[in-house]
């Protein structure tokens, strides 16, 4: 594989029709192009804009505050993965604002990393146990093998999973994508495999490339995808072949489909988007946490849904614009005090490029 | 949260495998795995506890170099605000 440096230079000589931004959707990449210094190293023409990557920035505000209820009123315990606990809910000044604040309330939330440790949680309690998980494709999948293979009876899921594709496709059909090209997310790519990506230039005739996460993969999509549009070209390129082939991982994707199933989803600050979400099928109710307890969120909540004020995460999840064009950024809101979910979670733009800019 | 950390297997036991990298060792699902031929000394991709694909021995390399640097800069990151 040829070095960073020379795919730079690649870059470099190609003779571009014009300015050209590429969207990345993934967190592990976004943090790999901002560590790296790529950004500098490019050309001033090429931009690389984050997009939607992030799935604890897009998870439905009113899910993390119902399992705050859930953990303070039902008294289960919750387990969530750690990106989770500090995301601020819209909760009166009086009462808990995030799962942490919950926990100092009372509550018993615990941060997990694996769902085998929600299941090892459930085995070793008496009481009811929700696992709150929000993710993508490739955190949704383990939670829908957890299920394939058994979890104790007091084990229940309170899911925010979302799939990436349909988030690129509304942006796409939005008519103002922001974005001339698209690197697609690697581990995303592994799991459900690269086709999902095939309708960037089939149907939209933007190039695409699945990407790993070292610098070098990622600048050898960015070059694919910039040539192809010198070409005139498109197509879907796979700059990460060791680990993504045809089909994905197949018994994952089976497993997926055996216990979840596809539906509109809300994504936070943003809106709803068509079949972008997975829930439990019915018939794995028993297990859902949406079915087993009451929705605590009362209709006309105090801006339900939304970002916290003042706060442009969607625009920022969106690509529409730089974290750093946030007038809170840096200004009220760090990764010690984080005002939105895109600066709390590793895999937010804005904790990402706050990070970056003290590299 | 997608992103995978390749593991070697030292044991495996039906559906778990211990697992290890960097000196850290880890009990790991193959649950997602159960059609892959996979041995002791086999690199598998582990992202939230799962293996969700093999990778060869020169590809796990690759992606540790990869993350050994950026470890290297998270801990600098977080020696000066520290300092």
């Amino acid at each position: 594989m040829s070095s960073a440096r020379e795919w730079v230079e690649r870059i470099r000589v190609l003779d571009l029709p014009r300015p050209l931004k590429v969207m990345n959707v993934c967190g592990g990449h976004e943090r790999s192009v901002t560590m790296s210094g790529m950004r500098s190293a490019l050309p001033s023409s090429v931009e690389i804009v984050p997009g939607p990557g992030c799935p604890v920035c897009v998870c439905p505000e009113e899910d993390i505050y119902q399992a705050m209820q859930l953990a303070l009123r039902e008294k289960v315990t919750l387990v969530t993965f750690g990106d989770m606990l500090r995301v601020p809910v819209n909760a009166p000044k009086s009462e808990p604002r995030s799962l942490v604040e919950a926990r100092a309330a009372g509550a018993d939330i615990r941060p997990i990393a694996s769902p085998l440790e929600a299941r090892r949680i459930a085995q070793q309690s008496d009481r009811p146990v929700v696992f709150f998980a929000a993710g993508f494709e490739t955190t949704t999948a383990p939670v829908a093998s957890l299920i394939c293979e058994g979890v104790p009876d007091n084990l229940t899921f309170l899911l925010s999973a979302r799939l990436t594709w349909p988030a690129v496709a509304m942006l796409l059909e939005s008519g103002e994508s922001g974005f001339d090209a698209l690197i697609a997310p690697g581990h995303v790519a592994t799991v459900m495999g690269p086709e999902e990506w095939e309708f960037v230039p089939q149907t939209h005739g933007i190039p695409a490339a699945v990407a790993a996460f070292n610098a070098e993969s990622l600048l050898a999509a960015t070059w694919s995808v910039l040539r192809q549009k010198v070409e005139g070209r498109c197509f879907l390129d796979n700059c990460y072949q060791a680990l993504v082939r045809p089909g994905g991982n197949p018994l994952a994707r089976q497993q997926m489909d055996q216990v979840l199933e596809v539906g509109d989803a809300n994504w936070r600050g943003i809106g709803t988007i068509p079949a972008s979400g997975l829930g439990l099928r019915s018939a794995y109710a028993e297990m859902d946490a949406r079915v087993r307890f009451p929705d605590y969120n009362e209709a006309g909540r105090r801006r339900m849904g939304q970002m916290p004020p003042g706060c442009d995460c969607a625009r920022v999840v969106l690509g529409r614009i730089y974290p750093n064009q946030c007038k809170l950024f840096g200004k009220g809101c760090d990764p010690r005090h984080p005002v939105g979910p895109c600066m709390v979670s590793d895999e937010g733009a804005c904790r990402i490029w706050w990070s970056g800019q003290a590299a | 949260m997608c992103l995978g950390i390749p593991m070697q297997i030292v044991d495996i036991d039906e559906f778990t495998a211990r697992c290890t990298a960097k000196g850290v060792e880890r009990d790991v699902s193959l649950f997602m795995l159960q059609h892959e031929a996979l041995a002791r000394g086999d690199f598998v991709v582990v992202h939230v506890g799962y293996a969700i694909q093999k990778v060869t021995p020169e590809e796990a390399a690759t992606a540790w170099e990869l993350y050994d640097e950026m470890i290297e800069k998270a801990e600098a990151i977080e020696g000066s605000r520290h300092a």
